[in-house]
């Protein structure tokens, strides 16, 4: 059943999503239903191997569902033939392990999914240095990944996810490679996004505490949804 | 930033394994332009030879040995009073040890032809007749056999004064030692024989006249074939043996560099995996994936295509002054050879790219997640 929380524009709606696994033998997702709106801030919780990773990737096209439909404003995502623009203009995508690319620096990092648009160098340049600006970074713009700190690599990843205008942010465990200043810091940055953006933002976590601050929590068990609810007041603004 | 600077810094990852590459390519290619610059310079030298000579047609029968064999010297009256024909100069060549150097023409011409004509004397004097036991040496050969006017050249079981020193015009001129053709026959137990007929032709004459003129003396001396000058050395077996072998071996040498470019742009691919899915993630399209690919190895064979083109220069540039074939060679490297080795290069790099790139164009973007 799709459940609607923040009574906005619908941005995905699963239909009984399904993902199997070496044909059939591993059920990764098991026939879920949700709906998420423009501007909701949802955790996916649940333990490991409960699927929520698992549909981040359904959610950020960058696998194929074996069974039902995602929709992506009113359209199934599995009909789009410009898979690869949807997920350049469309939404950002956060990992974990931040993967920027280690020969290439802050500015150059943020720079990348810029190629799918239409900007030239020198706005692609213009573009990278406003976002790190944004997120704290000016003064390491011609830093190569592996001389900034864990927190500082995420940031950039952060500001890479918004190169090109998303409107939606999908985030796997973006704080799990962080100490818990530097989770504090990247939380604090994406709900300023969110708040000041109007994004929406889909964020996977194992950790309560996280959840906490969205505005709505998915608790998935076992390729399931096993709760879908407003997150009390009490924990979301702490 | 542009594309380029991923394919650039792509190389950059492994530098080790990049020049290693690189060097590979470098020597396939290297082997490519000393390989065919050599082949061809083998025909340069001998076409310059012919036209320093003076000769429009050359009357030869080249068989399988790098020089034609002998026929009658009667033969050459024949074409004498033939129309178009302005004079002629019956020669033996032949590359023969002589003294230090393991291989060196032999030029053996009729005394007064008009092949001798074109020699400038540098030092000395040219025979005074054709039985005069003496020989003039080529500017190059005086050099490889440190000989100088006055000194004696030990000639088969002959001894000959070395009488002048002579600027041929040409390689092939100044690498040999030129004598009189019936000076060498005696010598070489050769008597009545000959193994080309240099022609001139009367001023004025065209090019299909002289083709009609070959066709003529081909039908009159049936040992021998008449074909302009310069295209008699193509006319050769041995010649074409040696062209055939160089570019079998530049293609061997060319086939190496592909494996090598191959194995690296895989092992990139293997390696990037990740990296590779986050580009997909992050929105590029697979065919910018491809192209990034293709462009890394294409950029692998251009810097060995350079690379190549100047060790290939370099070491034929050693080559042509080693005492076995100096003055045998003008090797010819001219700047068309040069491109073209580069752009097969680039080829050879953009070929080897493809499977690597279908391969990065295979992988899912979910892949990203893991790890």
């Amino acid at each position: 059943m799709a459940t609607s929380h923040a009574g906005g524009e619908c941005v995905f709606e699963a239909i009984t999503l399904k993902k199997e696994y070496d044909d059939g033998q591993v059920q990764a997702l098991r026939g879920v239903d949700f709906r998420i709106d423009a501007g909701e801030f949802v955790a996916l919780v649940g333990p490991s191997g409960s699927g929520k990773s698992t549909l981040l990737q359904m959610l950020g096209a960058l696998d194929h569902p074996s069974g039902g439909s995602l929709l992506y404003r009113g359209a199934p995502l599995a009909e789009r033939a410009d898979l690869a623009a949807y997920r350049a203009l469309e939404i950002g995508f956060i990992f974990q392990a931040f993967h920027l690319l280690p020969t290439f620096t802050a500015m150059e990092n943020v720079q990348i999914p810029m190629f799918e648009s239409p900007r030239g160098a020198a706005e692609r340049k213009e573009r990278a240095r406003e976002l790190l600006k944004s997120v704290g970074l000016e003064p390491r713009l011609h830093h190569f990944p592996s001389k900034l700190s864990g927190g500082e690599r995420q940031r950039v990843a952060i500001a890479r996810s918004l190169a090109n205008g998303a409107s939606v942010l999908l985030a796997d465990e973006p704080t799990g490679n962080l100490d818990s200043e530097n989770a504090g810091v990247i939380l604090d940055l994406l709900e300023r996004l969110h708040r000041e953006q109007n994004l929406t933002l889909v964020l996977v976590t194992h950790d309560m505490g996280i959840a906490a601050r969205a505005t709505r929590r998915i608790e998935m068990r076992d390729g399931r949804i096993v709760s879908d609810r407003p997150t009390e007041p009490s924990l979301a603004n702490p | 930033m542009t594309f380029l600077t991923f394919a650039i810094r792509g190389l950059m990852r492994r530098p080790v394994r990049t020049g290693l590459t690189i060097v590979g390519i470098s020597i396939g290619i290297a082997a490519v332009v000393a390989l065919v610059g050599i082949s061809r310079g083998f025909e340069t030298s001998w076409q310059n030879g012919m036209k320093t000579r003076g000769t429009d047609v050359v009357v030869s029968s080249m068989g399988s040995a790098i020089t034609p064999k002998p026929f009658a010297a009667a033969e050459a009256e024949r074409t004498r009073s033939l129309p178009h024909v302005a004079e002629i100069c019956p020669l033996f060549v032949d590359f023969i040890s002589v003294e230090k150097a393991d291989m060196m023409i032999v030029s053996a011409r009729e005394w007064g032809g008009f092949t001798w004509k074109n020699l400038k004397v540098v030092s000395g004097r040219l025979p005074s007749d054709a039985k005069e036991k003496a020989v003039v040496l080529g500017q190059t050969a005086a050099e490889v056999l440190q000989k100088k006017v006055g000194d004696t050249l030990q000639l088969e079981t002959a001894e000959l004064s070395v009488v002048g020193i002579v600027d041929g015009g040409a390689v092939v001129e100044n690498g040999s030692v030129i004598l009189s053709l019936s000076l060498f026959q005696e010598i070489t137990g050769n008597e009545g024989k000959i193994n080309i007929i240099d022609v001139r032709v009367t001023p004025g004459t065209t090019k299909e006249e002289m083709t009609q003129l070959c066709e003529r003396i081909t039908s009159l001396i049936p040992e021998a074939r008449a074909v302009l000058a310069g295209e008699n050395i193509r006319d050769s077996q041995a010649y074409r043996i040696i062209r055939a072998m160089s570019w079998g071996t530049s293609l061997l040498a060319v086939l190496v560099g592909v494996l090598g470019v191959m194995n690296t742009m895989l092992m990139t691919v293997f390696e990037r995996t990740q990296e590779i899915c986050v580009l997909l993630a992050v929105g590029w399209k697979r065919i910018r994936i491809v192209r990034m690919i293709l462009w890394e190895s294409a950029l692998l064979g251009l810097l060995g295509g350079v690379g190549g083109v100047i060790i290939g220069i370099i070491g034929v540039k050693l080559l042509v002054t080693a005492p076995a074939i100096r003055g045998l060679l003008e090797p010819d490297l001219n700047p068309q050879l040069l491109a073209r080795a580069v752009l097969i290069s680039v080829v050879v790099g953009v070929f080897s790219g493809l499977y690597p790139a279908w391969r990065s164009s295979r992988l899912m973007p979910s892949q990203a997640l893991h790890g």
